[in-house]
């Protein structure tokens, strides 16, 4: 670049970056009032959850967190890297365990679920569900039936040709009605099944991208020493195809737990939902700065999060490094 | 194996057939029970609701088919501007990210990082109920003026709510097509760069004979994606209030409880948009690399 153009773009970016820090600083020690977000933190992190029974959801988020430190700052080898798998896995049960209450809790109705709490749910549950469900779809849309290959494609496509707000809404209005009479879910789970088919078409691209990285040759190889080929798709195939995918897998998590602020549109008090009503409180009229400010906060250190647990696990599961 | 793997075939499809047939079952049971059955007569009714923005004529008085049209008409006008100016701000953010300026190109990266990372529709709020319903009346000279009433643009005026999502939209979308251009250009060879430069080619031609003939078959497809994107993204504005194509069949649906038909109607749009989209694209695909192949 001119030198001369350089410097002016350094002069003219200082000049907006310091109007701007200013108006923060301004906006931060003038105007802003803190309260909104300040004296309802409990109600974004549980909303409108029973308060006597608070210590659930709550306990589960520390533990959550206790365990994002843990793997992401622990010790690199010893018995507690051998159980974390084991530990996250049982995170989702015990979440649920934990928030819906049965077996020697009080159980509590999905209607009293909300906040962060919920936001978390979404995702891990609908997650769970959508990964086998796109490895699946990714496996038929590569087979060599046909009847395979077309019904999982047409899913796929179809899928991907719709809004995610329109599947949401849908799942709500029309999954009753695909359902035997008498048969009824409630608004959570019945979004978590939306969430899932849909996010399931997604990940089978992801997986089929993945697929199609491993060489025929590795087929060829297990199908010489005598693998079937189950076993070969299972031992030899699969493996590397999903540790191939995780990049892209790991965007369609975050992508997951960032749109499910849509279900506030839907009426459910998720992380943003509870801050609708909130704000919809005339203590708090106007405050949608500091509320906005705030729950960006959280997202962003919430994707975050999954981004480096994602790019730790990337460097564990890889073949190539040396101090395994 | 010829007999196994159709034998499998007969097998799957019959058991994908009777879950079809379990699942329609189930939804003709429940329609004939709550007597609605499937019928797309009301369209032709009028849809007695009003609509903040149409482009062409439209009273509450007009059939529901009009409405929906208008509301498509709406969401195109939204999305095309949102293309033209999410491609503009994605390339000059791809390229700041690439500059030899430092400032400009942590500013570049900082706009990414964070852009990234927070939902759309929390963005779409904070344009919304921030920024543009914050605005003060601020006249710039006589072609622009600004208010939380609405924007004047060389006078044609746009609506708060078109500007928010138009926004939203851009600055969303631009970020991802700032990583695809990044992501292009650093696939071409810095070899390739210094080559054009000791050839003694100017930056501007070397760019336009050399890097970006190799940039651009990788460029293209992602952007197409990103476009796909958007359209779907568009659909966000409901929580606005701006009554594009998604807004006008939520309303509808809530009024005539015609979810299946909605649906169906929805689902024919956004595949002739995607067909549209992706349609375009491949034709500007074939051009670009065409033209390109052809100057080299």
């Amino acid at each position: 670049m001119n030198r001369w153009l350089n410097r002016f773009v350094t002069l003219l970016l200082t000049a907006v970056i310091g109007w701007g820090a200013w108006s923060v600083i301004h906006w931060l020690l003038v105007a802003a009032d803190w309260r909104v977000v300040v004296s309802n933190l409990p109600l974004y992190a549980v909303g409108s959850y029973p308060v006597d029974q608070r210590w659930r959801p709550l306990l589960w988020m520390v533990a959550l967190f206790v365990l994002i430190g843990i793997t992401l700052l622990g010790p690199r080898r010893g018995p507690l890297q051998r159980w974390l798998p084991l530990l996250w896995i049982a995170m989702a049960p015990v979440g649920l365990w934990l928030v819906a209450g049965g077996l020697m809790l009080q159980p509590v109705s999905t209607r009293d679920w909300g906040g962060f709490t919920l936001t978390l749910l979404l995702t891990f549950g609908s997650g769970l569900l959508a990964l086998p469900l796109g490895v699946l779809l990714a496996l038929g849309r590569r087979s060599r039936l046909p009847v395979l290959r077309l019904s999982s494609t047409a899913y796929i496509e179809l899928m991907r040709a719709v809004p995610l707000i329109a599947v949401l809404f849908f799942g709500q209005l029309l999954i009753p009605l695909f359902l035997p009479p008498g048969l009824e879910i409630n608004r959570v789970l019945r979004a978590v099944l939306a969430f899932a088919l849909f996010a399931a078409a997604y990940i089978a691209e992801d997986v089929r991208g993945g697929l199609q990285a491993i060489p025929p040759t590795q087929r060829e190889a297990a199908a010489v020493l005598g693998l079937s080929e189950w076993q070969s798709l299972q031992l030899v195939v699969l493996p590397q195809a999903l540790r191939t995918a995780l990049p892209s897998l790991t965007n369609q998590a975050v992508g997951l737990l960032q749109n499910t602020s849509l279900m506030a549109i839907l009426g459910l008090v998720e992380l943003l939902g509870i801050s609708r009503s909130l704000l919809a409180n005339p203590v708090f009229i106007g405050r949608f700065l500091e509320v906005y400010l705030w729950l960006a906060a959280v997202y962003w250190l919430a994707c975050t999060a999954m981004a480096l647990l994602s790019r730790h696990l990337e460097l564990r599961l890889d073949p190539l490094r040396s101090d395994r | 194996m010829r007999r196994r793997s159709l034998l499998l075939q007969v097998g799957i499809a019959s058991l994908l057939l009777a879950l079809l047939a379990l699942l329609v079952n189930n939804l003709a049971v429940n329609l004939l029970r709550t007597g609605l059955g499937l019928d797309f007569g009301w369209l032709g009714r009028p849809s007695g609701f009003a609509l903040a923005e149409s482009a062409l004529p439209y009273s509450p008085s007009d059939s529901y088919l009009w409405a929906l049209t208008i509301g498509w008409l709406n969401s195109l006008k939204v999305i095309a501007a949102g293309l033209v100016l999410a491609t503009l701000l994605g390339v000059a953010a791809g390229a700041a990210r690439s500059s030899s300026n430092r400032l400009l190109r942590s500013v570049a990266g900082g706009y990414v990082a964070l852009i990234r990372q927070v939902p759309l529709l929390l963005q779409l709020l904070f344009w919304y109920f921030v920024a543009f319903l914050g605005l003060p009346e601020t006249p710039i000279g006589d072609l622009i003026r600004l208010s939380n009433q609405g924007i004047s643009l060389l006078g044609v005026p746009l609506s708060v709510e078109f500007c928010a999502v138009l926004t939203g939209l851009t600055v969303f979308t631009g970020a991802s097509i700032a990583e695809i251009v990044r992501g292009g250009v650093n696939a071409v060879p810095r070899g390739q760069w210094e080559a054009f430069r000791s050839l003694g080619l100017s930056e501007g031609l070397g760019l336009r004979r050399i890097v970006l003939p190799q940039a651009l078959p990788a460029i293209l497809p992602a952007l197409t994606s990103q476009y796909l994107n958007l359209a779907k993204n568009s659909t966000l504005a409901i929580a606005v209030g701006y009554a594009d194509l998604y807004a006008v069949s939520d309303t509808t649906i809530t009024q005539t409880g015609r979810a299946i038909e909605g649906f169906l109607l929805l689902l024919i749009s956004f595949l002739l948009l995607n067909l549209l989209i992706s349609g375009g694209m491949a034709g500007i695909n074939a051009t670009v690399l065409g033209r390109l192949r052809r100057s080299r």
